[in-house]
């Protein structure tokens, strides 16, 4: 399913049933003019009907940068097919990764470059922004924020479970938004090792984020984007994250 | 048998046994290792103890348990492949290979899987109940275990342990139960120096060689920091209580971690060490 977000940005993906409702496995684009960027590329079980929404999207345009959020299957599955179609393509990854082992070699490492959180890269007259990534299940994973649109791409971050009914729907087509409880069922499968983490530290970490970064919308792979309510929904995260640290 | 080592470079696989029937098959970049970690360790606020006077090295390991069922914990990733399974079908010679068991599913530990499987089809996939769409991350078929579950190897039995420190949500650690092997995937592992030929060898050798509780302790840390970023948001006194609780449920005679230099006894000396690396890492 194709949706534009705003402006040039577009998402697409698909929705995998599990025992919580739906959850999303989406690759977004930029077009960019002459430039297009891929943010992620999806599992490796959706291969065709990913190619072709790229492709539809794309329109014969050659996608010149891939960021990938991390390396795992769900977001990097068809990076094989990506660059049998695009060969030229280069790869962005966090400068924590370790690309020669965590990507599978089916790229030259002379086309990955890797990149530290704060660094900001042109592509084509547009500045992206890398972010530390505060929700990570791999530590090699990174968030980036498009300065043109104000979305920030979060990777696993803020993913959340969603019904049939909501599938496709960004958050501001949804009756109140996205609930803490979505939030909390997926980020409590996604990351174990919130069992651990106090609110009281983490909160300011999670909040600095966006005390710097003018976000006006958040779109994880494993949820729409949300388009609306930047605040409510930080603190709807945030609550998640309590409720998860007190409820194991 | 000593260490037999297949191919070179980012390549490299190194196969070498721990008891008579549990081996450790690992990779790591050895003379390479300066020009790919000298970035990794960049960020870190004393870079040039890791990527300076002291060039460190990460190995990424799988262990082979040989019995008369034989188990894979874990399969290194697909750079690895080809010598990976070279030291595999060094170790089990005409046997089969019953298990791949898969802690998680990023790529250096599960990213051989598809080709262990194809060389041994009827080896059966083990992983860690409680997760959904194991198919979205290629383990599809799996067969899953929960935490204290028990795969009878003949003289072995691997068990299925809740892991204390993860990344990925779907985890699993493994215990041994005749050895006392205790493997804990990313947690509680050193660094080691190639230029000290530490590359492949047990931590005792290494301490023989010169490698300090200090240093030990510090490489704890590090490692911590970089795999769970996570840390800096626990209590470390729960965080250490949890490491206690741990090992007086487990008897840990052997501590095998992915990417560190295999402990072999003495888990009395090394418990204390890992909690304070533990400690400073959350504190970093
Ligand atoms: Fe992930
Ligand atoms: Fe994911
Ligand atoms: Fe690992
Ligand atoms: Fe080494």
């Amino acid at each position: 399913m194709i949706r534009n977000i705003v402006g040039d940005v577009y998402q697409i993906g698909e929705y995998v049933e599990g025992s919580y409702g739906y959850e999303a496995v989406l690759v977004y684009v930029i077009m960019n003019h002459q430039h297009p960027i891929l943010i992620d590329c999806g599992s490796q079980l959706h291969r065709a009907g990913i190619m072709q929404e790229i492709n539809s999207l794309l329109a014969g345009h050659t996608p010149e940068y891939i960021f990938l959020t991390h390396s795992e299957l769900p977001h990097a599955g068809n990076l094989q097919q990506v660059a049998k179609q695009w060969p030229n393509i280069k790869v962005i990854v966090s400068n924590v990764m370790l690309p020669y082992i965590e990507i599978a070699p089916i790229l030259p490492l002379s086309q990955i470059t890797s990149e530290a959180a704060g660094k900001t890269i042109n592509i084509g007259g547009r500045t992206l922004k890398f972010v530390f990534a505060t929700l990570k299940d791999q530590p090699g994973s990174q968030w980036v924020f498009d300065t043109q649109t104000g979305i920030l791409f979060t990777g696993d971050g803020f993913g959340y479970y969603q019904s049939a009914e909501q599938i496709g729907k960004f958050s501001d087509e949804v009756e109140g938004g996205i609930r803490e409880i979505q939030f909390r069922d997926y980020h409590r499968t996604a990351f174990h090792f919130l069992r651990w983490v106090l609110p009281e530290k983490f909160n300011p970490d999670l909040d600095a984020i966006f005390a710097q970064l003018p976000v006006k919308i958040i779109a994880p792979i494993h949820g729409d984007a949300i388009r609306s309510d930047i605040p409510t929904h930080v603190a709807r995260l945030k609550q998640a994250v309590a409720n998860i640290r007190n409820v194991v | 048998m000593n260490t037999i080592i297949f191919g070179e470079g980012l390549e490299r696989v190194a196969v070498r046994p721990i008891t008579s029937d549990i081996f450790w098959i690992t990779h790591c970049l050895g003379d390479k290792a300066q020009d790919i970690y000298k970035n990794y360790f960049g960020m870190l606020p004393n870079a040039a103890d890791y990527s300076g006077h002291r060039i460190v090295d990460y190995p990424f390991s799988a262990f082979l348990v040989r019995d008369e069922k034989s188990l894979m914990i874990d399969t290194g990733a697909p750079r690895q492949q080809a010598n990976t399974l070279k030291a595999v079908e060094y170790v089990l010679g005409d046997k089969s290979l019953d298990y791949i068991w898969i802690s998680h599913v990023e790529l250096p530990h599960a990213g051989n899987a598809p080709v262990l499987k194809r060389r041994y089809p009827q080896a059966q996939y083990m992983t860690v109940r409680g997760g959904e769409q194991y198919a979205l991350h290629g383990l599809e078929g799996a067969q899953l275990m929960a935490p204290g579950e028990v795969i009878n190897l003949g003289k072995h039995q691997l068990e299925s342990v809740e892991p204390l420190f993860v990344d990925h949500g779907l985890s699993q650690w493994a215990y041994e139960r005749t050895t006392g092997f205790m493997f804990t995937a990313d947690w509680a592992h050193n660094l080691h120096e190639p230029a000290k030929n530490e590359c492949f060898m047990f931590l005792d050798e290494m301490e023989n060689a010169g490698y300090s509780a200090d240093l030990h302790c510090d490489d704890v840390k590090v490692n911590a920091w970089y795999q769970f970023p996570w840390l800096k948001w626990t209590d470390p006194d729960e965080v250490c209580a949890a490491v206690d609780t741990f090992f007086a449920r487990y008897d840990t005679k052997i501590l095998a971690p992915s990417h560190g230099n295999i402990i072999r006894g003495d888990m009395a000396r090394y418990v204390p060490l890992i909690k304070e690396g533990m400690r400073q890492a959350i504190a970093m």
